[in-house]
């Protein structure tokens, strides 16, 4: 026996170094031979008999990824990690599954085994746990690990030559088109026509800016002949501050940007929007990607460079916020509410920049993805090192208020001032406070004073000098008679304190008083306080983390170093110094030319808004269980020429839409219907519903109504910091009409159209937005105030109007209004009868009357799908 | 089993496609001319194996209600009311008396005489147990499975597993809901389609009378004719569309259905199409139990008209003082609650509805000592407290689960909210470890990874 154990520790210990397998390593020579019988007797029998049926490569499965039929597999563990710790009963989790005891799964699940066996294995753990058995070789999960670092996303983009294409002259930008139209061709279709310049103007429109086209813009544009006619529009559009509104709101879903905590305490979060302006800002910048990932993850830890202005340091500052704005539950507190913040900003950062969901490696290793749950907790000692701005106060329910960046110019000095300002108020209102307790305590000792001098006063004009002898007392008696009743001298003791006790309390009563006009006036004269916003700093002392085992922090496993993900190994990284929290080092990584994610997920997330679908459908998810890419050598193509041209956000958008391929009609076409009826290859641009926002600013244009300043901070800002709960819908939602994305976004309580039209839950990553059909929505547009009123608003605006003379010319503009073109003649009619049945139905000579027959038919326009749709206009 | 809807732009043939594909596990069944299209996501679905309940109606009574003066009945702890508790107060003996009731001889306390005439309908939970004893954590919990992350309420996932009978009604209603502890994300979709989230009325705190739904009525002046017209000659540009996307079928649908929900909502929410008889039955008279009557006739009369959950909200059960005010605040609750359960089983309806009446959690056996001053109420106490189902494939007459003498702790027969959920599911032929959705990675499920089926309170 002990001759084999002497040749299974070095084969244990050379294959799985790796792990804190030392469970041969023996005590005494004696307690070996024991340890190995037994489990040769009595260990290894029902391990056979009750345990590999789901726990071994022959048995039907491998539950929870746990392997007991190797040694090496049994003293690794499963997903949760190790359960048997040799000669430690306390930390061997085994003996407490065994026994069906605590916070675990009885194992087996059928039935306990008897008392015997479980001692059994009890004195296996303490005599070291030794095992018998032979390796097996790598276990199944060593294996499935094995294969997912060879996952297409983990491997770096490759550039491959352009594919052979048969219709040579098809192709406008030689690489997407010549990919996409590789595969149409592959699959035995042909592309469909393009689409014609009135699809084309609307769709660009709607996807640069969110709104669709004027009349007059619709038409400069069909009638510019000129073979760049497109690329001007496009350079033009990608100019205008709407771009910015328009695609930092997809930013804005991915990163769950809102302005409230949500949870089950909903705060108010009034500092949150200056982000969202920063996001808005540097889209229309076209702030290069990575510049702009960087910012969000470590702006506050980028070094100030010689010509940087005030703002674009100031900008970095407040780009991080991104960590702070999170769903967060301000009622907890200590450990527990720091890992909470901690798992969302893993969640969140490694969603948005890589589609990997680490999160899942919190409570035991990826279930399918190379991720430990080391990487997580490596990660995690990143974010514990950084301490997220977020503001708030101490109230009821609220338990972790932090710092906040003062903003603007002379921000600092302001919310010094500010800060000082209130210094002085809380002085003056302690000295207030002093003072008033002295009063009580002065009006006191006079109180006091008064009744005791009134009943000195009483006892001395009636004492009797006690004569000795007289009565029969003594003399000893009556001194001392004389001795307790009160003298002249007492009284005047008493006067004087009681003079001195109304001359405090007059003091005093003449301070307070001005000292409270002071902090009244103090008060009422407050110094302009600064802007804020949310930020994150490093903290003081950055440290590792230790792995909590399932995920429960208060159960320590090994210290992790701070690091990156496993996966993605990049040579010469940077490490992380001491000092630091490693969130700059971390921000580095992830936009490392050589990340084979981060710039894959970018283009495709700017596909997805182009085509509809992303060529990784699972835009948020580039794993295992992800889905895989439609035209994988196209991402990568895309993802190289991406970093090449400066991680440009705009040029990439620009030539995806001057492609070819962005610039089909949506006419399907019945042969290609049956090969591809997802349109999966992209044979013609899929129709496309617009979202919440596009929708209700594009009602706002043609109503005439929308109002394109951006709104000074946010209409949460002046309600401070507060439970949402507390405050009526119409304050946390006033009308506005502002563009869409300066809505205020409150958790759980997002305007109804948004939430009608699936705007996506602000407390999730969300890189892909569902698009429902539904009755509700139906009824909105029909019935709601907001409908109602923009409808009667476009009617006033088209009744007002000197482009429409007559009624046909009426309904003719208002059809170029809202879906930028001409009524067919049916149409026409249909939309002259309806007004004329309302006129009909009201009094003629009622104003009212007319805006309401031209309501009827904007509403009915609001109503179509075309106006919520991208198709083809015909 | 994954379940999953692989591209939410689906339209009705979409749906159907797919699920005659065989693709998810919840493949339709019975939809011979199904009304809805892009409300696809809703059509009723075949559950995952025969179902004993069809829909769900949830009685949330809000605050934690005392088990001790309502349904957990404790001689002990009446025996040794006045002595040291095991925590701050003494030990409280029940306010009320006992009696047994019914065939099966379940206690009730006095204060519930009708709910006490229902007792051989209802499966009494004496065992429940709950992750938490604070009302902010243990109310998205009951609602959601979890406390930690925004997750789909219960009502979303039953409407996502089985969709709904009445395609003119929303399929998932909330009825007073609290704005505390969580607001709108206890009946809200979370990741799951907006589709799934349930339809408000009102609002916790506001006289149900008052309460409608938003955009039935319209705030336009056009004549019902003209109405139409507009309706028309949108739809025959929306059947232009159809050539180019099946999505205009999808908008198509819900303009039609618009004009079905709109008069079937207010249809059913109307109450006035009740006979004085059932009014009364209800306690809708304008007294302590009109509100609540109105609730519980609510719910009886959308589950009747087929939405698939109805949640109800009963407030102020928060007993830390005045519990000598108990007994009033039952009275709000005891005759319309009786009153549903018997109206539901008269109409035959009660075997396929499920009744669960639920706090977030139950109190202690002490008095409560508030800022050193003992006062008349108990604190929370979710190691051992007391719901109820009735109907719809629970165990009638039973009464499952044990406190200790006192009633401190669960001893026997104990039911874990979570698996409540799973119990729950699985009367609605819903396996909970299989009833999941893919989102950011993982499979989510109602019971997260927790939670076992309680086959004894099972018919």
């Amino acid at each position: 026996m002990s001759r084999m154990l002497i040749c299974l520790v070095p084969v244990l210990s050379i294959i799985f170094s790796g792990f804190a397998v030392c469970g041969a390593e023996p005590k005494t020579k004696q307690a070996d031979s024991k340890g190995l019988e037994l489990f040769k007797t009595q260990i290894e029998p029902v391990l056979v008999k009750h345990c590999y049926e789901c726990h071994s490569k022959q048995g039907k499965s491998v539950e929870g990824g746990l392997e007991l039929d190797s040694p090496s597999g049994m003293m690794r563990g499963g997903d949760t990690g190790p359960m048997v710790k040799p000669h430690d009963l306390e930390k061997s989790s085994l003996i407490q599954m065994l026994r069906h005891e605590g916070d675990v799964s009885g194992m087996p699940p059928e039935e306990k085994l008897s008392d015997e066996v479980i001692a059994a294995f009890e004195e296996w753990i303490r005599l070291g746990s030794p095992d018998t058995r032979k390796e097996t070789g790598p276990t199944l999960k060593e294996k499935r690990l094995e294969a997912a670092k060879q996952h297409w996303s983990f491997i770096s983009p490759q550039s491959v030559k352009q594919p052979k294409v048969n219709l040579k002259d098809w192709p406008r930008d030689a690489m997407i088109d010549g990919f996409i139209l590789s595969a149409i061709e592959k699959h035995g279709m042909k592309p469909v026509a393009d689409a014609n310049r009135l699809t084309l103007v609307r769709r660009v429109y709607f996807d640069l800016i969110g709104m669709p086209p004027s009349p007059e813009e619709v038409n400069a544009f069909i009638t510019d002949k000129s073979p760049d006619a497109l690329p001007k529009l496009i350079d033009q559009l990608l100019e205008s501050p709407r771009f910015g509104e328009r695609w930092g709101r997809h930013w804005l879903d991915v990163v769950r940007f809102a302005e409230s905590s949500g949870m089950e305490f909903n705060f108010s979060y009034p500092h949150a929007w200056p982000y969202r302006n920063y996001v808005i800002d540097s889209l229309n910048q076209d702030k290069p990607y990575n510049v702009f990932l960087r910012e969000q993850i470590a702006g506050d830890l980028i070094p100030a460079k010689a010509g940087d202005s005030p703002e674009q340091i100031e900008a970095r500052r407040i780009a991080p916020s991104m960590l702070s704005f999170g769903p967060k539950r301000h009622n907890s507190s200590g450990t527990g509410f720091r890992m909470d913040i901690v798992d969302d900003q893993i969640n969140t950062v490694s969603r948005a920049t890589m589609a990997l969901t680490v999160s899942c490696a919190r409570c035991h290793d990826h279930k399918f993805d190379p991720i430990p749950t080391a990487d997580y907790y490596a990660l995690a000692g990143i974010f514990l090192s950084t301490e997220p701005l977020y503001g708030t106060i101490k109230q009821k329910y609220s338990n972790s208020p932090t710092d906040l960046l003062p903003i603007g110019s002379g921000a600092e000095a302001l919310h010094i001032a500010a800060e000082e300002y209130e210094k002085k108020i809380q002085t003056a209102e302690k000295t207030l406070t002093a003072k008033k307790e002295e009063l009580k305590k002065a009006t006191e000792v006079q109180k006091l004073a008064t009744t005791k001098k009134a009943k000195v006063e009483r006892l001395v004009a009636t004492t009797v000098v006690a004569i000795p002898g007289a009565d029969g007392k003594s003399e000893v008696a009556a001194a001392k008679e004389a001795a307790s009743q009160p003298s002249q001298a007492d009284l005047d003791k008493i006067n004087a304190e009681l003079n001195k006790a109304t001359a405090l309390v007059s003091t005093l009563t003449g301070q307070i008083k001005p000292l409270e006009t002071q902090i009244a006036e103090l008060k009422k004269n407050r110094p302009a306080r600064p802007q804020y916003a949310m930020s994150a700093r490093d903290r003081k002392k950055p440290a590792d983390t230790t792995i909590a085992i399932r995920g429960d922090f208060r159960e320590k496993g090994d210290i992790v170093p701070r690091g990156f993900l496993s996966i993605v190994k990049l040579e010469g990284s940077p490490k992380i110094p001491a000092n630091h929290s490693g969130r700059l080092e971390l921000a580095d990584w992830i936009t490392d030319e050589r990340n084979p994610l981060t710039a894959r997920v970018m283009v495709n997330r700017i596909w997805h808004h182009l085509f509809g679908r992303g060529i990784v459908p699972s835009v948020d998810n580039f794993g295992l269980i992800g889905k895989e890419p439609s035209h994988p050598q196209l991402l990568d193509a895309l993802a190289l020429r991406c970093v090449k041209e400066g991680w440009s956000t705009k040029k990439m958008i620009r030539a995806m839409m001057l492609s070819r391929t962005y610039q089909l009609s949506s006419a399907p076409s019945a042969k290609n219907m049956k090969i591809d009826p997802n349109n999966r290859l992209l044979w013609r641009a899929s129709p496309r519903r617009i979202e919440a926002e596009a929708i209700r600013d594009a009602v706002l244009t043609v109503s005439g109504q929308l109002n394109l300043d951006r709104p000074h901070a946010s209409t949460v800002t002046p309600l401070g910091d507060t439970l949402v709960r507390g405050v009526a819908t119409d304050k946390l939602q006033p009308p506005s009409n502002y563009r869409s994305v300066y809505l205020p976004v409150v958790r759980d309580y997002v305007p109804e159209l948004f939430d009608l039209f699936d705007f996506p839950s602000p407390s999730l990553v969300s890189g892909k937005r569902a698009v429902t059909n539904v009755p509700s929505q139906a009824l909105y547009l029909r019935n709601s105030k907001f409908i109602t009123e923009q409808s009667k608003h476009a009617a006033k605006r088209l009744l007002a109007s000197k482009q429409a003379s007559d009624d046909a010319a009426k309904v003719e503009l208002a059809m170029n209004w809202a879906l930028a073109r001409s009524a067919s003649k049916a149409e026409r009619e249909g939309a002259l009868q309806l007004i004329q049945q309302v006129r009909k139905s009201g009094d003629a000579q009622n104003g009212e009357t007319e805006v309401n027959a031209w309501a009827a038919w904007f509403q009915t326009l609001f109503m179509t799908a075309e106006f919520r749709f991208l198709v083809d206009v015909t | 089993m994954r379940n999953q809807i692989s591209s939410m732009n689906m339209s009705r043939r979409q749906w159907l496609k797919t699920a005659a594909g065989g693709l998810g596990g919840l493949a339709l069944s019975g939809l011979s001319s199904p009304t809805a299209s892009g409300a696809g996501l809703l059509s009723p679905k075949a559950a995952q194996f025969a179902p004993k309940a069809k829909r769900v109606i949830f009685l949330f009574i809000n605050g934690g209600p005392s088990q001790f003066e309502s349904f957990d009945y404790k001689p002990e702890l009446k025996t040794n009311g006045g002595k040291k508790g095991v925590n701050k107060g003494k030990l409280l003996a029940p306010l009320y008396d006992f009696a047994q009731h019914g065939e099966s001889g379940m206690w009730v306390s006095d204060v519930f005489p009708h709910m006490a005439q229902q007792t051989d309908h209802l499966c009494m939970l004496n065992g429940m147990t709950g992750p938490s004893r604070a009302h902010p954590i243990a109310i998205p919990m009951l609602h959601t499975g979890e406390f930690q992350f925004v997750r789909p309420s219960f009502g979303s996932w039953v409407l996502y597993g089985l969709g709904t009978e009445n395609q003119n009604l929303p399929g998932f209603f909330t009825i007073k809901p609290t704005r505390t502890f969580g607001g709108p994300a206890n009946y809200g979709s979370a990741f799951l389609p907006s589709t799934f989230q349930a339809t408000r009325l009102g609002w916790q705190g506001q006289p149900i009378k008052s309460a409608s739904i938003s955009n039935l009525k319209a705030n336009h002046s056009l004549s019902s004719e003209a109405e139409r017209s507009a309706l028309e000659l949108a739809q025959k540009m929306n059947q232009q569309l159809l050539s180019q996307t099946e999505s205009a079928r999808g908008v198509i649908d819900s303009l039609n259905l618009s004009e079905q929900m709109r008069d079937a909502v207010p249809e059913v929410t109307d109450l006035t199409r009740e006979t004085k008889e059932t009014l009364d039955m209800y306690g809708i008279n304008g007294g302590p139990t009109d509100d609540f009557g109105r609730q519980c006739l609510l719910a009886r009369r959308l589950s009747e008209s087929g939405v698939r959950f109805v949640e109800i909200s009963s407030d102020g059960w928060d007993h830390h003082s005045g519990l000598d005010k108990f007994k009033k605040k039952a009275e709000t609750i005891d005759k319309p609650v009786a009153a549903l359960l018997a109206d539901l089983n008269q109409r035959g309806l009660l075997d396929e509805t499920l009744v669960l009446w639920s706090g977030e959690f139950g109190r202690q056996p002490e008095t409560q000592v508030l800022s050193g001053k003992e006062t008349l109420g108990r604190d929370h106490n979710a190691a051992g407290y007391t719901a109820w189902l009735a109907g719809g494939g629970s165990r009638g007459g039973l009464t499952h689960g044990v406190t200790d003498d006192l009633g401190y702790k669960t001893v026997e027969g104990e039911v874990h909210l979570h698996d409540l959920h799973a119990t729950m599911l699985h009367m609605l032929g819903l396996d909970h470890k299989k009833l999941v959705y893919r989102f950011g990675g993982r499979d989510f499920r109602l019971t997260n990874i927790h939670g076992n089926v309680i086959h004894e309170i099972v018919s």
